[in-house]
């Protein structure tokens, strides 16, 4: 991956990821705040409750304060006195009373707890009331389970005494927990109320209603009323209506009890979370909105930096290939005044000082090798010379001092000259030959057959003297065609077996060995002379260097130089005592050259 | 000053007598305002759950071949006579001339056999002359009797109107709200001494009850209940006890266990209680269909409560029960009855609970007494409750083994029977008590407010 793409691939995971912390953050903290917000509404509507309970249960207090105080009661006082009751003259009453007070319970209640008149079930006089009545009865308004004909029902009673005689008589009344009273509490929206009236051992969907009658699909909410049941105290829990999350509820639980705390009804507080679930869903399609924005302008914005920041270095690597194919004036804009502009800078300066360094170092080394080259000459030209000087003095000397002989002088010496001027020319001509390497003719070309036809070419020499011989042996791997050109690879080869017969005076083993790596070959011509040095091996392939007496340091120069015409390298293995191995690395195929 | 006083002592005491008189003799003309609940113009629509008053608006409209007299025997209407053969099975009544419907088409036996026939498809009735003929499959002693119920009101039914040959004649009729009817001059038994009445309909017994007190009614029916109070303000004429209130089980006891809860049942009611307490006297006690007054053997059925005796029965049936006692949601009596009688069952250890639920396991039902006759009344009302009934004869010993066999079965068990009750305008004069509460308006007539 680039340093672009990895730069840009950075900011816009940045941005992402800072998109989604920040939704996250708001996600959690709106979950919260609507926590909150629910749990005050959800506490405030407890309270709206309770106000509304005590409020109905003061306006019952009044009431039925108003028809103990009320010529009616304080006449039927009177006549309770007196056995036995006749309850045919109270029969309609309290049902009258009731209706005028617009109460749903109203019982008048003799000393003894027995009904004189009964509003909510009229047939019910001269039974005992459910409710123990007595002088200690309680001042406020209590929740009280009420015996109906049809069944029980719920309600929010109050007691006051009728005082006219010598026995008091009682007047309970009230009105029904019913969804009028629900109905009266004003709910915010997205709230209900429901009320589970717990009259009866099991537990029945029937009972729970809500201000508009039974609840729908109350088996749901059940498990809450069970759960309040064996512990009567606030609970609250999240009902799931459906797959859809919006659907959700929020169920708080509230007990109420009646006079012996015995577990009466319970409130519940339904709050649906479909608010928050759409705004949680609001923030994060506004996070998924913002945050596929964001990556897209943090794409576009992490191209744009990624491409200024790497520009600079992108030329930068662009100037050291350059530099590296050999381009040593190469050098870069310097763009900024930053770190970049300094290392634009320096890699200029750098091109600069490798340019100078190189100059110096051609001119040394041209300079050097003139030098090698002056050495090289005078000295393979000092060696024909001297015999030439000898016998040219020879010959004077044999003119003034033996005439006689001068004759034979003379023609031993024209030849002795002849022969070093060949010599001499010989020499003259291996430098020319080096001065003119011919371009390469690339054509297929089978390695082994090359290695074999030298091999073949020197086999008279190997045999030469049975004292010196020197055995060949073939290691020959199976190759690919290869693009060379045949008869210079044959005059490399030649010299590298040469250079090992000369390394080999005592005899020994040549080893022409050839293999195949992916797309390269190899040629190793090794030997089992004295070897090489280290230092001798750095320097081997330098023109005109040699280490044979009678070397002109040109063999090995010209391998390489071959070698190199082909795009392949050569190097060499080897460890004094232990012989020598040159081997050479060709490419299948040339560069530009398809397969 | 002695000749001048003795005149203006006779002149006093002449118009003393003339004022006295003018107060007690007829007086023909006025409007009667009349209150009910429900009335009908069909014949074939009377009784349950009519009541007496749509039968009784139906009589001044409509005419029968015989009527009852107050003891239930019968008495000439449009048949002046009547002959059976010795089956009771083949009857002839001779028919009334003279007589005309409304529009002035003459009264023929054709047409009053044609009305029977209507009202009763399983009857052969034919006319003869000027006789009517009814061919039956079963001897039928009480044949008048039953002629005399409202709804065998003999009836011209020509293009959707019902024309009769009674007193008055319907000039207006909006159903459920109002109907006017005026005397016809040329009724056969003489001319009403009212000129109209004017009936308004769809009105409760409060409603009715106010109309009563603002003047604006009357004469209107009162609710058993009502009675006791409505007698302080206003005269109040009650019949005999002419209706049946019972409870009716849905089915026939499907064990000999059942039967015998339901008889715990019957023995805890405390019919007195109810009597005196929740009908303020509107009724009678009675554990029998028909009440004592017609049959005189009443006390046979006892209907005293026995809450220790139903105890045991119900202590003596292990198995649980649990009943759901129903009422009519449109009468308070029946919820009110059903209501004491729940809590007397509960004193027995018996489980009931009210439900206005249309299938229940039993229910407070209200049946009136159509005819005086005993047995013509044991039939309509084991009719009206679903019950067969058979009479082997025509005896009162044959009249209680029917009754008995129906009691002993267990499907219905008596409560009480109660009076109808009407309360009167003080303007109306000459109200004739008849002990099946039916009206006699041709003979009213209508006074000042206060007599």
């Amino acid at each position: 991956m680039s340093f672009r793409r990895r730069l840009l691939s950075v900011f816009a995971l940045t941005v992402l990821l800072s998109v989604a912390a920040v939704a996250l953050i708001v996600s959690w903290a709106t979950r919260r705040a609507f926590s909150r917000a629910n749990e005050q509404r959800t506490t405030a509507l407890a309270a709206q409750f309770r106000h509304e309970f005590s409020r109905r249960g003061e306006d019952i207090v009044q009431r039925i304060q108003a028809i103990a105080a009320g010529d009616t009661a304080t006449r039927m006082a009177l006549a309770s006195a007196s056995e036995p009751h006749d309850y045919g003259a109270y029969l309609g009453t309290a049902k009258a009373l009731a209706e005028s007070q617009q109460l749903d319970y109203l019982e008048f209640v003799d000393s003894q707890g027995v009904i004189l008149s009964s509003a909510q079930w009229p047939g019910k006089f001269g039974y005992k009331e459910s409710f123990p009545v007595s002088p200690a009865f309680p001042k406020d308004a209590f929740l009280k389970p009420e015996e109906l004909p049809d069944g029980v029902a719920l309600g929010l009673f109050a007691v006051r005494p009728v005082i006219a005689g010598d026995k008091p008589l009682y007047v309970i009344g009230g009105r029904t927990l019913d969804k009028n009273f629900l109905a009266g509490l004003d709910l915010p929206t997205g709230m209900r109320a429901m009320l589970y009236q717990n009259l009866g051992g099991d537990i029945s969907p029937q009972r729970l209603i809500d201000a508009e009658g039974p609840v729908e699909h109350a088996e749901q909410i059940l498990p809450v009323v069970q759960r309040m049941q064996k512990q009567p105290q606030e609970t609250s829990a999240l009902l799931h209506w459906s797959g859809n999350a919006a659907d959700d509820e929020a169920l708080h639980a509230f007990p109420l009890t009646g006079q012996d705390n015995q577990l009466l009804g319970i409130l519940l507080v339904g709050s649906s979370r479909r608010e928050y679930v759409e705004l949680r869903r609001h923030i994060r399609s506004a996070a998924l909105l913002g945050g596929g924005v964001g990556l897209v302008l943090a794409i576009l914005f992490s191209g744009w930096a990624a491409g200024r920041v790497t520009r600079p270095v992108e030329q930068l690597a662009a100037a050291a290939r350059d530099v590296t194919a050999g381009k040593w004036s190469t050098q870069v804009p310097v763009t900024s005044a930053d770190e970049l502009g300094e290392l634009a800078e320096s890699f200029n300066r750098m091109t600069r000082d490798l340019l100078d360094q190189k100059e110096r170092l051609v001119q040394s080394e041209r300079v050097a090798a003139w030098r090698e080259l002056a050495r090289r000459l005078a000295h393979e030209l000092k060696n024909p010379l001297f015999p030439l000087q000898l016998t040219v003095e020879n010959l004077v000397r044999a003119r003034q001092r033996s005439p006689e002989q001068f004759d034979e002088v003379f023609r031993e010496s024209s030849e002795t000259l002849l022969t070093e001027i060949a010599n001499l020319k010989g020499i003259i001509g291996r430098f020319s030959e080096f001065s003119k390497m011919p371009q390469p003719q690339i054509q297929p070309v089978q390695l082994n057959e090359i290695v074999q036809n030298v091999a073949r070419l020197f086999q008279a020499q190997f045999r030469a003297s049975e004292a010196t011989a020197i055995g060949c042996r073939m290691e020959l791997g199976t190759l690919d065609p290869i693009a060379a050109d045949p008869e210079l690879l044959h005059r490399a080869l030649s010299n590298l077996v040469l250079n090992a017969m000369d390394a080999m005076p005592q005899g020994g083993t040549l080893t022409l060995r050839t293999r195949q790596e992916s797309d390269r070959v190899f040629a190793e011509v090794a030997d089992t002379g004295s070897g090489l040095t280290p230092e001798e091996c750095e320097r081997i392939f330098t023109p005109y260097y040699t280490s044979k007496a009678h070397g002109t340091g040109l063999g090995l120069a010209i391998v390489q130089s071959v070698v190199s015409d082909h795009g392949g390298r050569i190097s060499v293995r080897s460890e004094p005592g232990q012989g020598t191995a040159f081997i050479i690395e060709l490419p299948k195929t040339q560069a530009g050259q398809a397969h | 000053m002695r000749p001048f006083g003795l005149r203006w002592l006779a002149a006093s005491s002449l118009l003393l007598v003339t004022v006295a008189g003018a107060a007690t003799r007829p007086r023909y003309g006025g409007v009667l305002h009349v209150a009910v609940r429900v009335a009908t113009l069909d014949p074939l629509e009377a009784g349950q759950p009519s009541g007496p008053a749509a039968s009784n608006l139906l009589l001044l409209v409509y005419d029968t071949l015989v009527t009852l007299d107050d003891r239930g025997v019968p008495q000439p209407g449009l048949a002046l006579s009547w002959q059976a053969d010795a089956s009771k099975q083949r009857w002839q009544f001779v028919l009334r001339r003279g007589v005309a419907f409304r529009e002035g088409a003459p009264f023929t036996a054709d047409l009053a056999a044609a009305s029977l026939r209507a009202a009763n498809p399983n009857w052969k009735v034919t006319s003869n002359g000027s006789a009517v003929v009814l061919q039956l499959d079963s001897p039928e002693p009480h044949l008048p009797a039953q002629l005399a119920l409202a709804r065998n009101a003999i009836v011209k039914r020509e293009s959707g109107k019902i024309l009769g040959t009674g007193p008055f004649v319907v000039t207006q009729w909006q159903a459920g709200k109002n109907l006017t009817l005026t005397a016809r001059d040329d009724y056969w038994g003489g001319r009403p001494f009212v000129d109209s009445i004017e009936v308004e309909l769809g009105k409760s017994f409060r409603e009715q009850r106010m109309a009563l007190d603002l003047k604006k009614s009357q004469l209107i029916e009162l609710a058993p209940e009502q009675t006791r109070q409505v007698s302080d303000d206003h005269p109040v004429e009650a019949s005999a006890p002419v209706e049946l209130v019972a409870l009716l089980f849905r089915r026939d006891p499907q064990s000999p266990v059942e039967a015998q809860l339901r008889h715990a049942l019957a023995l805890s009611i405390d019919r007195n209680t109810i009597n005196r307490v929740l009908l303020q006297e509107a009724g009678e006690p009675s554990g029998s269909l028909l009440p004592n007054w017609m049959t005189g053997y009443d006390f046979l059925f006892p209907a005293d409560a026995d809450v220790a005796r139903a105890r045991q029965l119900r202590s003596e049936v292990l198995q649980p029960i649990s009943w759901t006692l129903g009422y009519d949601a449109n009468d308070p009596l029946t919820r009110i009855l059903a209501e004491r009688i729940t809590l007397n069952a509960r004193d027995a250890g018996l489980s009931m609970q009210l439900s206005n639920a249309p299938a229940v396991d039993l229910r407070v039902v209200r049946v009136p007494l159509e005819s005086l006759d005993a047995h013509t009344a044991l039939a309509r009302v084991s009719a009206a409750l679903g019950l067969s009934v058979k009479t082997s004869g025509d005896s009162p010993e044959d009249l209680y083994r029917a009754e008995s066999a129906v009691l002993q079965s267990w499907r219905v068990v008596p409560l009480l029977h109660l009076r109808v009750a009407y309360g009167l305008g003080a303007s109306v004069r000459n109200w004739n008590d008849k002990p099946d509460g039916s009206w006699d308006i041709p003979d009213l007539w209508l006074g000042a407010d206060k007599p």
